[in-house]
């Protein structure tokens, strides 16, 4: 028979919390991207340098939003850089996602400032915000640029641990749960980190691809491969992980494994065994490894890495829900689950899930307009096929 | 190692000067924020430990609602000295009468009467769950064996909700009954020879193995069917001993026995019922107390007064 | 590239000392460094002077009548499918089976079931353990939640934002967000009452005496006799979250 606690009948965290860890996994993958070239120099990775950065950015603007709109009080969210009790996971989030945030408006400021500078000689209303961004100071020589590339330099390598922590302290959070039997695992941080860099690397292969094909870009080979080997890599480390903290409760035989192997068979049997382990992860494995062991024509395995980044950011968000709304569907009596749907209309719907997700998307081309995030382009011939 | 892309003179020094700007608005914004963090805190925050300590006072502000029986006897002082001496002593007030918070600021304010069947089922109804040293009754079972014919007449009808069993002893000074008998209370020659054998030897106590004299006439009188307690109401208090009360009132026996148009009267499974108190002169010319036990004169309907088991006088 | 020292040693400098200035600044605000840690030792009272509150429930005594459902409710102003407290009833098959519910229709009452092969069945009050070592208390990022020196677990209802976290922490169930008030919200021992020497609203409405409430400082309490009567446990104690509220006959089944 099903049996929850009478409390639990009502899932506290909604669509919303899973939102919230799914774009600052995104976030964390975009700026990994954009480190791998300005601090270890893999240089072909420069063409989408600006443009991870800018996505890890304009992500990072809108991480805040999910939570916003969860909070019972959200006048009152400021507390938690009043009086951060930092006993509690949570507690670091005000202060780490304020200086992350403040940390990747520099490293683009310092990136784009010759860039900016040479907006500002445009006419229109764009190029008067240029001005402003640049704080009236429009000196760019060599010396400056020298400057700009070596405190860039420093802020990318000093943005990998604080990315490390603004993502990984939510898993963090999950997995010192001790109440939950899904979520407690040492191994959460680890998970939520590695698929966060899954779910960004996918995300900058999958808008890259798709602005490249509007606006009639050629597609950076080297760049678009590199990134397929470093996806291709972190996703098998992400979801050995995710296999390991599964094998850990089926061999363990814990209280837990009882209701957790019936929650994984009955609850979550499509979104987890079925897509999120079979469809999206055991496929573009095959995928992903095809493109980047074998030779193939670049139309193959562009579609190839394309499909494959789609089904993994896919799986990424999978992931996330069936841990955040996995975890709150097992009943801490043991004995039952609880359900969840959520709402479309309602302030933690399915609505402002998706104007959530969206408006980063949005964002980003606007900052496109002020200053452009791919500077050395080629655009194909006129007859030409796109991708 | 980035080999720098924008400059290609491996002479040129940096020139940090258009970030110091950057980094006033910076210091700026810290030292802002910290002004703002010190004046919003709250006062009281950190006296105690990590949380607001005028929190408390504030949990500490809200009015109690529930009076309590000693608030409510106060005025009722009638109802509190009936109800503190019956089954339905440790039932508070407000259980079955609402939160009395608002009729003691105005008296006026109606308090819920708490008297239908469903009312008095809430606890009284047999579950499972229940212990089964507590009072629980299928209540169509209960109305046929004590003759009620009318499914739709309450509880209160025949029991008070204040002294639902009309107890002539106080409860609470009633005589202590052990659960669980001493060994030399038996195995002094008193005991069924049964009893002595190790698998048939009793682990529960049950009223008749101790007191089996007794047992044997009352399976001779009419009162069969009731069990012992009902009349000799056990409250069990602590694991091993309760109180007990033989419970004498006249008021009693006419739980069962009083004629009522709701009750079947003449059918023969059901108990006999007679008119009260007209039911004293029908049988004696003399006055007779209203209050004098039934059993005085039906002794012999229910079982014998003194046997040999028996260790207290009745 | 030729390190370049004079410029970046006056650069070094300058930053230091920035750097500096603004940890120094730092120092004047105190209330940036951590308050002290929640422990009933940061109260006023010296420890032992100050009561100490605990809760005991003898299961053996419980008639699953739901009275104190019914008293917290109106006491408390619970809202509607929210429970401070509630009683869950067990009730094992022969086959083994154990079968748990809720009163949780309007009134709180048990129901009849159809009939089945039940070996043993009873009723278990549950609500909030005010643990010592609460995890709820650990995990609020505001300082919402604590414990009030004299072993209360409280939510501070001006403070809390609303983030549920601690309602994830609690292995009991015991918290929820309040659909009125959108605040963490549990059972708070009746604080209000206790602190004016009355029984918490539950303890008082129990018919049968299955709960009990008392300080555990006074050795007169009927609570600290009754604790060196009996033999007690708590729910979940491998958790560590060292609760205060002791159950006796206490079955295998119950989590």
């Amino acid at each position: 028979m099903n049996y929850v606690f009478p409390n639990e009948l009502h899932v506290t965290w909604t669509v919303m919390i899973v939102l919230y860890p799914y774009i600052t996994g995104l976030v964390a993958g975009a700026f990994i991207v954009s480190s791998l070239y300005h601090v270890f120099g893999r240089d072909e990775l420069k063409p989408i340098s600006r443009f991870s950065l800018a996505s890890a950015f304009v992500f990072l603007l809108f991480a805040t939003m999910p939570l916003l709109m969860h909070l019972g009080h959200a006048e009152r969210a400021f507390n938690i850089m009043l009086t951060p009790h930092f006993t509690s996971a949570m507690a670091g989030f005000g202060y780490i996602y304020s200086s992350y945030l403040i940390l990747v408006a520099l490293e683009i400021w310092f990136v784009m400032r010759s860039d900016l500078i040479k907006r500002t000689h445009d006419k229109g209303f764009l190029p008067l915000v240029c001005r402003a961004i640049v704080l009236f100071n429009y000196r760019d020589t060599p010396e400056t640029r020298l400057a700009n590339h070596r405190i860039a330099k420093i802020l990318a390598g000093l943005g990998i641990p604080m990315a490390c922590m603004l993502h990984g302290y939510v898993g963090f959070l999950f997995g010192s749960i001790k109440a939950n039997p899904w979520w407690a695992t040492p191994l959460m941080f680890v998970i939520f980190i590695f698929s966060a860099i899954v779910s960004g690397i996918s995300v900058l292969i999958f808008h890259y691809f798709i602005v490249s094909k509007i606006n009639r870009w050629k597609i950076n080979g080297p760049c678009v491969r590199s990134m397929a080997s470093y996806l291709w890599a972190f996703m098998i480390v992400a979801v050995a992980l995710e296999g390991m903290e599964l094998l850990s409760i089926v061999y363990e035989q814990t209280e837990a494994t009882d209701v957790l192997e019936l929650l994984i068979s009955t609850k979550l049997f499509w979104s987890y065994v079925v897509f999120q382990f079979f469809i999206c992860s055991i496929v573009p494995f095959f995928m992903l490894g095809a493109a980047v062991l074998f030779r193939l024509s670049d139309r193959v395995a562009y579609a190839l890495i394309w499909l494959s980044s789609c089904m993994l950011l896919a799986q990424v968000l999978l992931m996330r829900w069936n841990v955040v709304v996995g975890g709150q569907l097992v009943s801490k009596s043991m004995r039952g689950f609880t359900s969840y749907m959520p709402g479309v209309w309602e302030k933690e719907g399915l609505i402002t899930a998706g104007v959530i997700f969206t408006m980063p998307f949005l964002i980003l081309y606007v900052f496109h307009r002020l200053v452009s995030l791919f500077p050395d382009v080629e655009k194909l011939p006129k007859r030409s096929n796109g991708v | 190692m980035t080999k720098p892309t924008d400059h290609d003179d491996g002479n040129v020094r940096p020139d940090y000067r258009h970030a110091y700007p950057v980094l006033v608005i910076l210091l700026l914004l810290v030292v802002t924020g910290l002004t703002i963090r010190h004046l919003l805190i709250p006062k009281t925050f950190g006296e105690y430990g990590f949380y607001r300590a005028a929190a408390m006072d504030d949990e500490k502000a809200i009015l109690p609602r529930h009076v309590g029986r000693a608030v409510c006897a106060t005025c009722h002082d009638d109802i509190a000295a009936t109800h503190a001496k019956d089954v339905h002593a440790s039932v508070e007030c407000e259980s079955c009468h609402g939160v009395g918070g608002k009729h003691t600021k105005d008296n006026d304010a109606p308090m819920a009467l708490a008297n239908t069947k469903e009312d008095c089922l809430i606890c009284h109804r047999r579950l499972d769950a229940r212990p089964g040293s507590f009072p629980q009754i299928d209540w169509q079972q209960h109305y046929t064996f004590v003759g009620v014919t009318d499914p739709t007449i309450a509880c209160v009808k025949c029991h008070s909700g204040h002294e639902p069993l009309y107890l002539d002893h106080d409860l609470r000074t009633a005589r202590l009954h052990p659960l669980i008998q001493q060994c030399s209370s038996c195995h002094l020659g008193r005991t069924d020879e049964t009893l002595k054998k190790p698998d048939t030897h009793p682990k529960i106590f049950q009223c008749d193995y101790c007191h089996a004299e007794l047992a044997k006439s009352f399976a001779k009188g009419s009162h069969t069917k009731v069990s012992c307690t009902a009349c000799h109401l056990f409250i069990k208090e602590t694991t091993f001993s309760g109180r007990i009360v033989r419970n004498t009132n006249p008021q009693f026996c006419l739980l069962c026995h009083r004629k009522a148009p709701f009750k079947a009267g003449t059918d023969k499974a059901a108990p006999p019922t007679i008119e009260w108190p007209a039911h004293i002169k029908d049988v004696s010319n003399d006055p007779i107390d209203p209050q004098r036990p039934c059993v005085n004169c039906h002794q012999d309907q229910i079982h014998s007064l003194y046997s040999k088991d028996a260790h207290h006088a009745m | 590239m030729p390190c370049n020292n004079a410029i970046s040693r006056r650069t070094m400098i300058q930053r230091i000392a920035i750097g500096a200035s603004g940890t120094l600044l730092l120092t004047l605000f105190p209330k940036l460094t951590f308050g002290k840690d929640d422990a009933p030792d940061g109260g006023k009272l010296p420890a032992k002077k100050r009561p100490l509150y605990a809760y005991a429930v003898d299961t053996s005594r419980c008639i699953g009548c739901c009275s104190c459902m019914r008293a917290c409710r109106a006491e408390n102003d619970v809202p509607k499918e929210r429970y401070r407290t509630w009683v869950e009833r067990y009730r094992v098959k022969a086959d083994g089976e154990v079968k748990v519910d809720v009163a949780a229709n309007d009134n709180f009452v048990f129901e009849e079931t159809p009939p089945e092969d039940i070996v043993k069945a009873f009723f278990v009050p549950k609500m909030c353990n005010h643990c010592e070592k609460s995890v709820c208390s650990q995990v609020c990022p505001v300082g919402a939640s604590y414990e009030s020196p004299e072993g209360v677990v409280l939510v501070d209802t001006k403070r809390c934002i609303g983030c549920g976290y601690c309602i994830q922490a609690c292995p009991y169930g015991t918290r929820f967000i309040n659909p009125e008030t959108h605040v963490a919200s549990k059972c708070t021992w009746c604080y209000h009452r206790i602190t004016r020497g009355e029984l918490p609203a539950c303890v008082l409405s129990c018919p049968k005496g299955a709960r009990m409430f008392g300080d555990l400082h006074d050795p007169q309490s009927h609570l600290s006799v009754f604790m060196k009567q009996r033999r007690y446990r708590v729910l979940k104690p491998e958790m560590g979250t060292r609760p205060k509220c002791y159950y006796v006959d206490l079955d295998l089944e119950v989590i």
